[in-house]
């Protein structure tokens, strides 16, 4: 189906304000008004009996008429005599209807009641609604939108409801738009829409302008002073020295790292469970360096998508396959003895299908799952189709061997962990210890022969002629028991990093889990048991099933591009998720590929094409350029849905070449005031993990190996100490590696735990690993200047780089030339010679009478808290293992005090404008 | 003017510095005296400038305070005398909702404290509340709320951002989004958290999907209030201004080349921000200057109430100061075993200090226009399992009762609104989802949750999720 004619057809409106035949009127009802009515009324007046807002039952005529406390709802033939008409109007201030603003009626949803009211509302019959509905079909389809075909609705009324054309861009197949021969189809089509909007680009960006862009976006990082003047004084002409400098990026492995977090920051990758418990997912790592690899390996789109879903299906033998599949376990999830284990069960799936809906098709599904969705064509069915396609899917942390994999490190940290293993064990045996001797001395007392509590359950005596469990504890006991058997227990999630496993999954029956505490394997025999079947959950409810459904995708998509229908999804415990693979990477699926061209774009530009890349619904913003997001979408399928060929076509483009600046900012303001003409290049601001890696690279400590278990940076210390509740007890410190060299590897390594985050990430916009993140927030607020201003952290980087500019040049002012060529990658000024040349001497003064002291690091900490038994007080002192070991970067006592001079300047180079945006 | 230390709270000790030094002579510095809130509205785009909300506020600022873990509510305003012909006769939940807590034997357990009525009211509550029935006549008790979560954390989240799964603003969040913050030095939203961050941590105060300047501020009570507040030991005020100038020249240079990026202007302006913060945090925090008096009616000084008396005295000096939302927690009220230990311990950690607080507020005449919400997570069972091995009286997680109270601007002081069934297990009368609660809170600091709404991952969202009403009867 075609929406270009129909888009034109709808302009003109049917109806006028007067005199509808009765017929008319009645189809009125049928195609707009009671459709109206139940979207917006009867979840307050008709739907619950017994609950009916202001006695008001809107679900017939005669109760309509009837009324409720106000009086009848309408006089038929005078709208504004009313109250259902002056309502929707919202004029009266206490009489305004639907209450929700963002619900209210539109002009033309207004003239249609009223134009009913007038016509004499006539109220047709549930079956003459269904025969109008069908009758009058075409002449409504002109002017009430058009028919999207699906599975069907809950109701008759979703099946058959219309939508507006416009929202349903998406769907559609792909078309691909006519380039004339000879021109870059990039800047064609954009060109056309600026020629729309009159304005005129920019000019090009220079090449010191360019390089920075380009490795800041391939890398995120900053190129190196060498890399700009080899760029600068390329004789090449623009476009072949611009495409050695791609290609040389595109090979460099840090491309991998950077690509592989965006990634990462829409399937909300984290280094741990979230919710109560927090624990450790010991093996994210290993999903999060497939990640990378992929990207470097420039591995087919269509792959990527398949391996995540199903890899385990499809190469049930191969390792990798096993730890690709941890996309499906990226979510936060747990399964406590506290909940319900079927609402656990469901809130997996839940957030299974609607991780793949927004990951993949760049469409939000989780509106279904309490009803047909209320904008687009997405009825309850199809989520739950999904569901069942994940109904045989089991969690599981499956052995899996470790594939030209960075195992570094595993034995020291590995060490580290079984240090304080065997502490909490000691303490253990010494508390049961005291327990046992106080209760032997109980039975002494009291004359009877000694008996452990299950000796003394399994001979039937009564609780109260026995001592209590942990008899002879001090409050100070019962609050260490408890502290020591969490270590002891967190310390298997955490053993799993430096184990051949992955974060995976298997089909299977429902194993019957009702707590999730510990690492699961794979049952021996995984499809023993009830197979989970999948129905339809009204109002979401896990216990509300109606009909049963089979596994299957989006119904509207089938609809629309009839290749995808030949999927098909067998209802077999496995290869279901290899179905949707299947469909999901099918090269006719419009959604998938317009969402990764989409994506890629916004990364390039910090602007997608169409604005919330992960929703592309009716709710979500319109594409800017559809012709280009189409075009984009066919020759990256047309070129083997290869990412880096993607990044070549757009970086080539002159649009990605164009400088910041504007000729004739003025008229572009006004004719473009939404800037989405990319008439200029937009700068940004680096994100928290640009910010702490260029800081690093500039320095000269950043550590570049790739991949590995995950990288303990230093935090502000007072968060890293911070006791943290986790179920029953606390979650052990957050500790820093010993080494700088292994502090100080790239963020995308830093672990991730969902339940303490790095205050330096977090007020610098890190998204929350809960949420898929589209884009990230680049908002100033003031925190982050206590953070790059104030912290121990930044200071450290500062005199790194002051250090580095020592053992590279001898004067003054060759070093302040130095490190703007690093931290800017330019020439300095005169201006900002002497400035800083300036500074550098005021500082000499003060950095020559005084010396900033050492900060301490700590060894232990000191918890205090209050044992939730008894309400009493306790404390205990955690030791710090790898705190034990831990060498501390330079600080100002550590070098001279012309570095710790230099080190001011550093410090402002680091803050400011010009270091953290990117132009 | 140093307050004698009472412990090692930072509260109690502040050290102001003084960043005025040398401000004027900065490049691009701005006098922060005269900057006042409607100056800066009018200078930038600033998220923060304060506005009317949709209905005329009852109350203009919001004390919540937060009693993470779950109180009973069985066990402190909602006595149940049928409990006693009860006590540890067997209790049984079979079916669908059973989780693994609910196995094995359960029983009913009684109260272990002596109940009253107080004040003109006659409100019922617990005789160990020593203090706060003093000012029960203040109090709207609530008994019909309900949440969906027996979770620590899911219910949190819940109750702080009405999503169960977290990721969704705060209340807090939400309210300075709505009404802006009147004192554009200190953050509007702020939260006194105890020394360690409640279960799922700090997402309970998140800006979730709202813009990054409604995230709550925890000041936190042990070491630096916020972090990295100060720069590291040793480095001067001075120190620091002369780095702030070359920032500043440098900014300026930038500038010239760039004088098309606009968010230039507004990431220089947030050093300066960050200057007055510096300045003005340590002086609100100072409890030097309070009287004796009102140290020991807050109960600071005292082993018991110290470190809950902060927080109130604290709150009451940020909501002086014009902050609009301050959160304080308390914990943890998870009695799963020894209630009458735990939760008689827990009591009069709070009780003075709460009581201190609303009579305080009243005398300054600010009770009026300050809500203030007491509340847990969840409610309690009134049954146990046999935990341990034996019968051990506590009581679990229950989403279907608990007490939630209000005192001030526009509450239906002196009333109880609402109750729950003769043991207590669930809500009976007058019930609502905890989203109405929500809509309510909002609807008394006058902003219209149908209205307050941010379009998000394809929908208008709002602090209630999906809608809900006012509870009219909390309503004075």
């Amino acid at each position: 189906m075609r929406l270009m004619g129909l888009a034109l057809a709808c302009q003109a409106l049917p109806l006028t304000s007067h005199g509808l035949q009765m017929a008319e009127a009645e189809a009125l009802f049928a195609h707009q008004i009671w459709p109206l009515i139940n979207d917006k009324c009867l979840a307050c007046h008709g739907n619950e009996e017994n609950k009916l807002k202001g006695d008001l039952d809107l679900r017939t005529r005669s109760a309509a008429l009837e009324g409720g406390d106000s009086g009848p709802a309408f006089i038929s033939g005078n709208p504004s005599g009313s109250l259902l008409y002056q309502a929707v109007t919202w004029e009266d201030e206490d009489l305004q209807m639907p209450p929700k603003e963002n619900e209210r009626l539109n002009q033309r949803q207004l003239q249609y009641l009223s134009d009913w009211i007038y016509a004499g509302a006539p109220w047709p019959s549930p079956k003459r609604i269904k025969e109008l509905l069908r009758s009058t079909e075409d002449k409504w389809s002109v002017g009430g939108g058009v028919r999207m075909p699906t599975s069907g609705g809950l109701s008759e009324q979703w099946t058959l409801r219309k939508y507006n054309p416009d929202d349903l861009w998406a769907y559609q197949p792909i078309d691909k738009p006519k380039i004339p021969l000879g021109i870059n189809a990039i800047d064609h089509l954009l060109g056309l829409k600026m020629d729309s909007m009159k304005v005129k680009p920019a000019s090009r960006a220079d090449r010191r302008t360019l390089i920075r862009r380009a490795t800041f976006n391939l890398l995120g990082l900053p190129p190196t002073p060498a890399e700009v003047e080899m760029f600068v004084n390329d004789p090449a002409d623009e476009d072949n020295a611009f495409r050695k400098v791609i290609e040389r990026l595109l090979r460099n492995p840090h491309y991998g790292e950077h690509w592989g977090q965006h990634w990462l920051d829409v399937v909300r990758y984290a280094d741990s469970s979230g919710f109560a418990n927090d624990f450790e997912r010991g093996n994210a790592w290993r999903y999060r360096d497939y990640v990378i690899r992929s990207f470097n390996a420039d591995k087919p789109y269509n792959q990527f998508i398949r391996e995540q879903i199903a890899g385990d299906e499809l190469e049930p033998d191969n390792p990798e396959m096993l730890v690709s599949v941890g996309f499906l376990r990226m979510g936060p999830w747990e399964l406590t003895g506290m909940e319900v284990p079927a609402i656990a069960r469901q809130r997996f799936l839940d957030d299974v299908v609607n991780s793949v809906g927004q990951t993949f098709l760049g469409h939000t599904l989780r509106c279904a799952k309490c009803h047909d969705h209320k904008f687009d064509p997405v009825p309850t069915r199809d989520f739950y189709s999904m569901h069942a396609v994940f109904a045989t899917t089991q969690i599981a942390d499956r052995r899996a061997a470790f594939v030209d994999e960075n195992l570094e490190g595993f034995e020291k940290e590995k060490g580290y962990l079984t240090a304080r293993l065997t502490r909490a064990e000691l303490h253990s045996a010494k508390l049961k210890k005291k327990s046992r001797e106080a209760t032997e001395r109980w039975f002494r007392e009291h004359d009877l022969p000694y008996k452990t509590r299950i000796e003394a359950h399994k001979a039937g005596i009564p609780d109260d002629q026995i001592p209590p469990k942990h008899y002879g504890y001090s409050v100070e006991d019962f609050g260490l028991e408890r502290v020591t058997r969490k270590v002891i227990n967190r310390s298997k999630w955490e053993f799993e990093r430096y184990e051949p496993v992955a974060l995976s999954v298997y089909n299977g029956a429902d194993p019957k889990i009702d707590n999730y505490g510990m690492p699961l394997r794979m049952p021996s025999r995984p499809m023993s048991g009830l197979m989970e079947k999948t129905y339809i959950l009204m109002g979401g409810d896990t216990f509300a099933r109606d009909k049963q459904v089979n596994p299957g995708a989006l119904s509207v998509l089938d609809e629309q591009i009839p290749e995808l229908r030949r999927v098909r999804f067998p209802s077999t415990a496995s290869k279901r998720r290899s179905a949707l693979a299947k469909w999901i990477s099918h090269p006719a699926n419009s959604l998938t590929l317009r969402a990764i061209v989409n994506r890629v774009w916004q990364w390039h530009f910090n602007q997608p094409i169409a604005g919330n890349p992960n929703n592309f619904g009716g709710t979500g913003k319109k594409p800017t350029h559809p012709e280009l997001l189409d075009w984009l979408a066919r020759e990256f399928r047309e070129q083997g849905w290869s990412i880096k060929n993607l990044h070549r076509q757009i970086m080539m483009s002159e649009a990605y070449r164009r400088s910041s600046t504007h000729p004739d900012p003025e008229t572009l303001a006004t004719r473009d005031a939404n800037g989405i003409g990319y008439a200029v290049f937009k700068p940004r601001r680096m994100t928290s993990f640009e910010l702490r890696d260029s800081m690093l690279a500039v320095s000269g400590e950043l550590t570049r190996s790739i991949g590995g278990i995950p990288a303990r940076p230093e935090m502000n210390w007072e968060q890293a100490l911070q006791p943290r509740m986790v179920m029953g007890s606390f979650a052990p410190a957050w500790e820093a590696n010993p080494l700088p060299a292994q502090r100080h590897r790239r963020s995308v390594y830093a672990m991730k735990l969902r339940g303490l985050r790095d205050p330096f990430m977090e007020v610098f916009n890190d998204p929350h690993p809960d949420l898929s993140c589209e884009a990230r927030d680049a908002s100033t607020v003031t925190p982050q200047v206590f953070s790059l201003f104030n912290s121990q952290i930044s200071l450290d980087r500062a005199v790194a780089f002051a250090d580095r500019l020592s053992r590279e040049e001898a004067e003054p002012a060759a070093k302040i030339q130095r490190a703007v060529a690093l931290a800017y990658g330019r020439p300095t000024t005169a201006e900002e010679t002497a400035a800083c040349l300036n500074h550098y001497q005021v500082m000499l003064d003060r950095h020559t009478a005084k010396v900033v002291p050492r900060p301490d690091y700590p060894r232990e900490v000191e918890r205090e808290a209050v044992e939730e038994n008894t309400g009493e007080p306790f404390s205990f002192t955690e030791k710090l293992e790898m705190m034990q070991d831990f060498v501390p970067d330079k600080k100002y006592a550590d070098v001279s005090p012309e570095t710790r001079a230099m080190a001011e300047v550093c410090l402002v180079l680091f803050n400011s404008n010009e270091f953290v945006y990117i132009y | 003017m140093k307050f004698p230390c009472l412990g090692s709270g930072a509260w109690s000790s502040p050290t102001r510095r003084d960043f005025l030094y040398g401000l004027g002579a900065s490049v691009g510095s701005v006098a922060f005296t005269s900057m006042m809130a409607g100056e800066l509205a009018a200078k930038t785009t600033n998220p923060l400038v304060p506005r009317d909300g949709h209905f005329p506020a009852r109350a203009k600022r919001c004390i919540f305070l937060m009693m993470e873990g779950g109180p009973s509510h069985i066990d402190t305003f909602d006595p149940k005398p049928k409990l006693k012909d009860l006590h540890l006769k067997k209790f049984t939940r079979e079916g669908e909702m059973k989780s693994r807590m609910e196995s094995g034997e359960r029983y009913f357990v009684q109260s272990p404290f002596a109940f009253s009525r107080f004040g003109q009211s006659g409100a019922d509550m617990a005789k160990n509340w020593e203090h706060l029935q003093n000012v029960a006549d203040e109090i709207c008790f609530y008994r019909g709320c309900q949440v969906d979560s027996v979770n620590h954390p899911t219910a949190q989240y819940q109750m702080n951002t009405g999503n169960r799964f977290g990721g969704d603003p705060a209340m807090g969040a939400w309210v300075t989004y709505g009404l802006g913050s009147v004192n554009q030095n200190l953050p509007g939203f702020m939260v006194l958290p105890e020394t360690s961050f409640p279960q799922g941590g700090a997402a309970n105060w998140g800006n979730g999907f709202l813009p990054a300047q409604y995230q709550g501020t925890t000041l936190r009570p042990k070491g630096s209030p916020i972090l990295d507040l100060q720069p590291p030991k040793g480095i001067t005020p001075e120190h620091q201004r002369l780095n702030l100038d070359l920032l500043g020249k440098l900014n300026a240079q930038h500038k010239q080349r760039h004088p098309q990026h606009g968010e230039l202007a507004a990431r220089m302006e947030s050093y300066e921000l960050a200057f007055r913060m510096q300045m003005e945090v340590p002086g609100v925090l100072d409890l030097g200057n309070e009287s004796e008096a009102i140290k020991e009616a807050y109960g600071i000084g005292q082993k018991t109430t110290d470190a809950f008396g902060r927080k109130c005295l604290l709150a009451r000096r940020l909501i002086e100061q014009d902050v609009r939302f301050v959160q304080l927690y308390h914990a943890t009220w998870d009695s799963h075993d020894f209630i009458k230990r735990a939760h008689g311990n827990l009591v009069p950690q709070i009780d003075k200090p709460i009581a201190a607080l609303i009579a305080d507020l009243k005398e300054r005449g600010l009770l009026d226009e300050t809500l203030i919400v007491w509340c847990g997570e969840f409610g309690r069972s009134p049954d146990n399992g046999i935990r341990a091995g034996s019968v051990a009286y506590g009581r679990d997680h229950n989403p279907k009762a608990m007490t939630i109270w209000f005192a001030g601007g526009g509450v239906n002081a002196g009333h109880t609104i609402g109750a729950t069934d003769e043991t207590g297990a669930e809500a009976s009368e007058n019930v609502h989802h905890v989203r109405d609660v929500h809509v309510t809170l909002l609807k008394l600091l006058g902003l219209d949750d149908n209205k307050l709404t941010y379009f998000h991952g394809g929908r208008y969202k709002q602090l209630s999720q999906f809608g809900g009403e006012v509870i009219k009867e909390l309503i004075g």
